[in-house]
C-alpha cells in the first residue's frame, strides 16, 4: 500500500518493550508501599450455600493479621446488580467468603485456615437448559434467566423467509468454557491517605468502572479516588469486574495500612471471569440458486453465577448470523442463564467466535450440498459494501451501531472480497482444494476457510489532551489502558503524524485517573478507532495553536505545515520547524478533544477471512495445523509490525482454544477440575506453524487515518475455519468445540461409516 | 489444621544474588521467587503459575535457567542466583534487549523477562541455533499473547547481534 504518511503506517518499535525485556516495567503485583500488607481470599468450597455462621476471632488474633472482613463487615451497596461486596449466599465453588490482610502472604494464608464457617447447603444447577426449568434451584432470587427475558433482535420476517425458502439447513453447535488466562493474574493494591484513596489495579477500565465503583460503594467522593494501572500483563477483554478493588480498599481502611492482594493461578481460573459455554441452534433457508433467504440463530449461554459483561457476550453471538451474508430476513435470540458455575465474563471476541462457528460450518454444509466450492459460495453471497436489504431503522441523525441488525445502510468500507481472494491466493486454494471427504488413508489433509465480521470500534466516549511544551516534547494524555496490545505506540504514532514530529518526541501518559482525562474501557477493539480519533483531533487542535504561533513568529498571516516545517503560505520566507516553534512557546500549549467516533451514514465494521490446512489422524482423532493464513480488513494499519504480531498472536491463542482448552467441572461437587496451565493447556511455542498475516484491504474513509478495529477480529473465524478444514480432510463435521481428539474420534465413528 | 497459630521460625540464609552476597531471614516455606520479589524487590521474575508450568519466573541458578517459583529459598543457600536485573548488567544482554525490541518479541511483556533469561542461556549454549532449536529451548515458556513467532524472530536476531 502506498503510504503518504511519515509515522502512520510505519513499523515503529513498541514503546516500553525494552523496559519489559529488562524486567524493569512494574505491573500491579510488583508494586510496594511502605507498611504494605498482603491480602488473601477465603473461597467457598460449596457450589451453592448460605452462610449461617462465621467466626473470625481466631484469625483476627493470629500473629501478623491486621484485618479480616466478611459479609457482616462490608457496605450494603452492591458492586453490580447481582454482585454484593460480600454475600451471605455463595454461588459457585470459589466464590468469595472472607478476606484477610497480614504481614506476609503465608501469614494471610494461615489466617484463612482459622476462619470457621458454617454453611446451609443449597441445591445447585450447572446446566443452562436445566437452570431454565421451572423447578430448578434459583441461583439469584430474580430467577435464572438474566433480566427475566431473552434478547431478540431481527430484520425482516424470518417466518416468511423460511416459508419461501427452497431448502432449509439446520445445525446445533456447542462450545465449552475456557479461561482468558492472562499471564499476569488479577492484583490490586489500595492505600488511603486520610479520606483519599489510591488503588493500583489490573484494570482495563479505571475511569469508567473501577473509580466509579469504588466511589459509589465506599461512599467516597469521586475526586478523592485515584485508580492507576502501571502495566497490564494481558487484558484480552477480561479483568474488568469491581469486587477485588473494593475488597482491597476496605481491608486497607480497616488495617490502616496499604494492602496488596494478588490472585494465584487457580484463583484466576475460578474467581476471574471465563468464557461462557453456549449451545447454538442455527437455521438457514436458501433459494434455488443458493442465496440465503432467512437466517436464524438461537443461543443459550451459561453465564455462571454472576453475569458480569455476559449480556454483551450473548449479543455478540448473533453478529455473524445477522449480518455476514446478504439475507432479507434474519433473527437472533439469546438467553443468558445463571448457573452455579464460576462466573463468566468477557474475553476477546465475546460471543462472536461461537456464533461464527455455527454459521460458517452450516454455510460449508450448504455449499457442499449444492456442490459449490465454499469460497465461490462466499464470494457470491457475502454481505457487500452496500450492506443488507431492508429499511434503515436508526433515525437519520443518529450514529449507526457497529453491531448492526437493520438493512438499508451501507458499510464505510468492506474488504471481505479482498480478504477472500488474497487469502485463497496465498494458501493455494484453487490449486489444492478437493471436495470434502475425498481423501483417504490414516492421515488426511484438507483446506478450510471461514469469514468473520466484527465491531469496527465505534461507540465509546473518548477524550484526549495533547500538550506541546517549550522543551520540545509532546505529551499525550489518554485515560485508557494499554492492555498489552500496543495502543501506547499506535496512539503516539497518530499524534506524531498530526504534529509532524519524530515519534521519540512524544510522551504517552495513560491509565491514571489523576493524570488523564476520562477514558473508555479498553474493550470492543475500540482503542485505535475511538481514542485514536480523539488523539488525532486533540493533536490537530494543538497544531492549530502552534500554527498561530508560527505565523506570529514569522510575521505572516497564514502558514502551512509540510514535512515538519511551517511555511508561509506564499513561501515568501524561510520556514520554521515544528520543534523551533514549540521551543518558542511561552508555556505549554494544550489541544483537547472529546468525541464519540462513528458515523450516522455508514456502519463501520472490520472483516476477515481465514484459511487453514489441517491433517486429521483418523485412528486417533488428533489434528495438526499445517498452514494458517489470516487475511484482515482493519482499514489502514497504523503499525504493520505490531498488527501482524497481534493477529498472529490472536490466531495462535485461539487455535489452542479450538483444539483443547476447556475447564472441566465435576457436577457432583461443583469443583473445577483443571485450574492450571498444565491441564488447561494454552498454546505453546512448538504447537503451530507461523501464522501468515495479510492486510489486503485499503483505508476506511472514516477511521483515524483510515484505521478500523483489529484486536478481536482475528479470533472470530478460527473455530469455523478449522472445523471446515477437518470436514474437507475427513468428511466429518464437528459440532462441539474444543476439537479434542476424543470429540474428533467420536465424530469419525458416528459419521465415518455413513461417508465411506 | 491447627486452631493454634504458632509463628513460623525463620532461617538465616546466605546466597549470592546478581553477584552480591545476601544474608536473609526466610521462613522455610518461602519460595525463591517470593524472596526475590518481596524481600529483595527484584520483580523482573514474575509469578504466573506458582508451580513450574509457565517459565515467567525464570532465573539463573549457577548459570542454568530454573523456575524460581518451584524452588524454596532454603534450597539455594550458598548458591549463585542471577535474575533478569542481574543479566542487564552483563555484556551481551543489551543485544538481546535490542533484538527483542527490533522484532517486537513481546506484547503485554509479562512473560518477556522469563523469555529473555531463557534466550540468554539458549544463545550462550547454542550459538548456532536455528528457529527449531530456539522453539524447543523456549518450550517451557508460555506467552498468552502468543507473540511466539516474533519471539523466535527476536532470538534469531539476537544470535546475529551477540558477539
Amino acid at each position: 500500500m502506498n503510504n503518504p504518511f511519515h509515522s502512520v503506517g510505519q513499523n515503529a518499535l513498541r514503546l516500553g518493550l525494552a523496559e519489559k525485556v529488562r524486567g524493569e516495567a512494574r505491573y500491579t503485583s510488583d508494586l510496594k508501599r511502605p507498611g504494605l500488607l498482603y491480602g488473601k481470599i477465603l473461597r467457598s468450597p460449596h457450589p451453592h450455600a448460605r452462610i449461617s455462621a462465621i467466626d473470625v476471632s481466631a484469625a483476627q488474633n493470629a500473629p501478623g493479621v491486621h484485618a479480616v472482613l466478611t459479609h457482616l463487615d462490608v457496605p450494603e451497596n452492591s458492586i453490580d446488580a447481582d454482585l454484593k461486596v460480600l454475600d451471605p449466599v455463595v454461588r459457585f465453588v470459589g466464590d468469595e467468603v472472607a478476606v484477610v490482610a497480614a504481614e506476609n502472604p503465608p501469614a494471610a494464608e494461615d489466617a484463612l485456615r482459622l476462619i470457621r464457617v458454617e454453611y446451609d447447603i443449597l441445591p445447585a444447577v450447572y446446566d443452562a437448559a436445566q437452570a431454565l426449568a421451572d423447578d430448578a434451584p434459583s441461583v439469584h432470587a430474580e430467577g435464572n434467566l438474566v433480566d427475566g427475558e431473552k434478547l431478540v433482535v431481527s430484520r425482516g420476517d424470518v417466518a416468511a423467509g423460511f416459508a419461501a425458502a427452497a431448502r432449509i439447513f439446520t445445525g446445533t453447535f456447542s462450545t465449552q468454557v475456557h479461561g482468558p488466562v492472562g499471564m499476569e493474574t488479577r492484583s490490586a493494591l489500595a492505600e488511603w491517605d486520610g479520606d483519599r484513596l489510591t488503588v493500583w489495579k489490573t484494570s482495563r477500565s479505571l475511569h469508567t468502572h473501577d473509580r466509579q465503583t469504588l466511589a459509589r460503594v465506599l461512599g467516597v467522593p469521586l475526586e478523592r479516588v485515584r485508580v492507576i494501572c502501571t502495566n497490564m500483563g494481558g487484558g484480552f477483554g477480561n479483568k474488568d469486574e469491581g469486587r477485588l478493588a473494593v475488597l482491597v480498599a476496605l481491608l486497607a481502611r480497616k488495617a490502616g495500612r496499604p494492602v496488596r492482594l494478588d490472585y494465584g493461578r487457580a484463583e484466576e481460573f475460578l474467581g476471574g471471569r471465563n468464557r461462557q459455554s453456549t449451545r447454538n441452534r442455527i437455521r438457514i433457508g436458501i433459494a434455488e440458486d443458493g442465496a440465503p433467504q432467512a437466517i436464524e440463530l438461537t443461543t443459550v449461554m451459561n453465564a455462571g453465577a454472576y453475569v458480569s459483561s455476559g449480556r454483551n457476550v450473548t449479543r455478540r453471538v448473533g453478529q455473524g448470523a445477522l449480518y455476514l451474508y446478504t439475507c432479507p430476513h434474519a433473527r437472533f435470540e439469546g438467553a443468558t442463564v445463571y448457573t452455579n458455575r464460576p462466573a463468566g465474563g468477557s474475553f476477546r471476541g465475546l460471543g462472536a467466535p461461537l456464533g461464527h462457528f455455527a454459521l460458517e460450518v452450516l454455510v460449508d454444509q450448504i455449499a457442499e450440498s449444492l456442490q459449490v466450492d465454499p469460497l465461490e459460495y462466499r464470494l457470491r453471497f457475502h454481505v457487500p459494501l452496500e450492506g443488507q436489504p431492508g429499511q434503515r431503522v436508526t433515525p437519520p441523525d443518529q450514529m449507526l451501531p457497529d453491531e448492526p441488525v437493520e438493512g438499508g445502510v451501507p458499510f464505510s468500507s468492506n474488504g471481505l472480497r479482498d480478504c477472500l481472494l488474497a487469502g485463497a491466493e496465498r494458501i493455494g486454494w484453487r490449486e489444492k482444494r478437493r471436495p470434502n471427504g475425498t481423501m483417504d488413508g490414516p492421515r488426511r489433509r484438507g483446506l478450510g476457510l471461514a469469514m468473520g465480521i466484527y465491531k469496527g470500534g465505534v461507540g465509546r466516549e473518548a477524550q484526549a489532551e495533547v500538550s506541546l511544551n517549550p522543551t520540545g516534547r509532546v505529551e499525550v494524555r489518554v485515560g485508557i489502558v494499554d492492555v498489552g496490545q500496543g495502543s501506547t505506540t499506535v496512539l503516539a504514532q497518530i499524534a506524531a503524524e498530526v504534529l509532524q514530529v519524530p515519534l521519540d518526541r512524544v510522551d504517552m501518559i495513560m491509565a491514571d485517573t489523576a493524570l488523564t482525562p476520562p477514558g473508555h474501557i479498553t474493550a470492543g477493539s475500540t482503542t485505535t478507532f475511538s481514542s485514536g480519533s480523539a488523539v488525532k483531533l486533540a493533536a490537530q487542535n494543538a497544531r492549530n495553536k502552534l500554527s498561530e504561533r508560527a505565523a506570529a513568529m514569522m510575521d505572516v498571516t497564514d502558514v502551512v505545515l509540510e514535512e515538519g516545517q511551517f511555511l508561509a503560505r506564499n513561501r515568501a520566507r524561510p520556514g520554521l520547524s515544528v520543534l523551533q516553534v514549540m521551543e518558542g512557546l511561552p508555556g505549554s500549549s494544550v489541544g483537547r478533544a472529546e468525541l464519540k467516533a462513528g458515523s450516522s451514514d455508514y456502519i463501520i465494521n472490520s472483516f476477515a477471512a481465514h484459511f487453514v490446512e489441517v491433517e486429521v489422524e483418523m485412528d486417533t482423532g488428533r489434528l495438526r495445523i499445517l498452514r494458517y493464513v489470516a487475511a484482515h480488513d482493519s482499514g489502514r494499519i497504523i503499525n504493520p509490525r505490531l498488527a501482524e504480531n497481534q493477529v498472529s498472536g490472536a490466531v495462535l491463542q485461539f487455535l489452542g482454544i479450538a483444539l483443547r482448552e476447556e475447564l472441566y467441572l465435576d457436577e457432583r461437587s461443583g469443583v473445577t477440575l483443571n485450574p492450571s496451565f498444565l491441564e488447561h493447556k494454552s498454546t505453546s511455542i512448538v504447537d503451530f506453524p507461523p501464522v501468515e498475516v495479510i492486510f489486503p484491504a485499503g483505508p476506511d474513509p472514516i477511521g483515524p487515518f483510515g484505521a478500523k478495529a483489529l484486536g478481536e477480529p482475528p479470533v472470530v473465524p478460527v473455530l469455523g475455519a478449522v472445523a471446515n478444514a477437518v470436514a474437507n480432510a475427513s468428511g466429518v463435521w464437528l459440532y462441539e468445540a474444543p476439537f479434542t481428539p476424543r470429540r474428533v474420534l467420536q465424530a469419525i465413528h458416528e459419521q465415518g461409516s455413513a461417508r465411506s | 489444621m491447627t486452631e493454634q497459630h504458632k509463628p513460623v521460625e525463620k532461617t538465616a540464609l546466605s546466597l549470592s544474588v546478581n553477584g552480591r552476597q545476601q544474608s536473609i531471614q526466610v521462613e522455610p516455606r518461602t519460595t525463591l521467587l517470593e524472596m526475590l520479589r518481596e524481600q529483595l524487590d527484584l520483580t523482573g521474575a514474575k509469578p504466573a503459575c506458582e508451580r513450574g508450568e509457565c517459565g515467567a519466573c525464570t532465573v539463573l541458578l549457577d548459570e542454568r535457567p530454573v523456575h524460581a517459583c518451584h524452588l524454596l529459598a532454603v534450597q539455594v543457600a550458598r548458591r549463585n542466583i542471577v535474575t533478569v536485573e542481574g543479566l542487564a548488567e552483563r555484556p551481551g544482554f543489551q543485544q538481546i534487549v535490542d533484538a527483542f525490541v527490533a522484532r517486537d518479541g513481546g506484547q503485554c511483556g509479562y512473560c518477556t523477562p522469563g523469555f529473555a533469561v531463557a534466550a540468554y542461556a539458549c544463545i550462550r549454549d547454542n550459538p548456532g541455533a536455528d528457529a527449531q532449536h530456539i522453539r524447543w529451548a523456549l518450550v517451557g515458556h508460555i506467552c498468552r499473547c502468543n507473540a511466539y513467532d516474533s519471539i523466535v524472530a527476536g532470538v534469531l536476531e539476537a544470535l546475529k547481534r551477540v558477539p
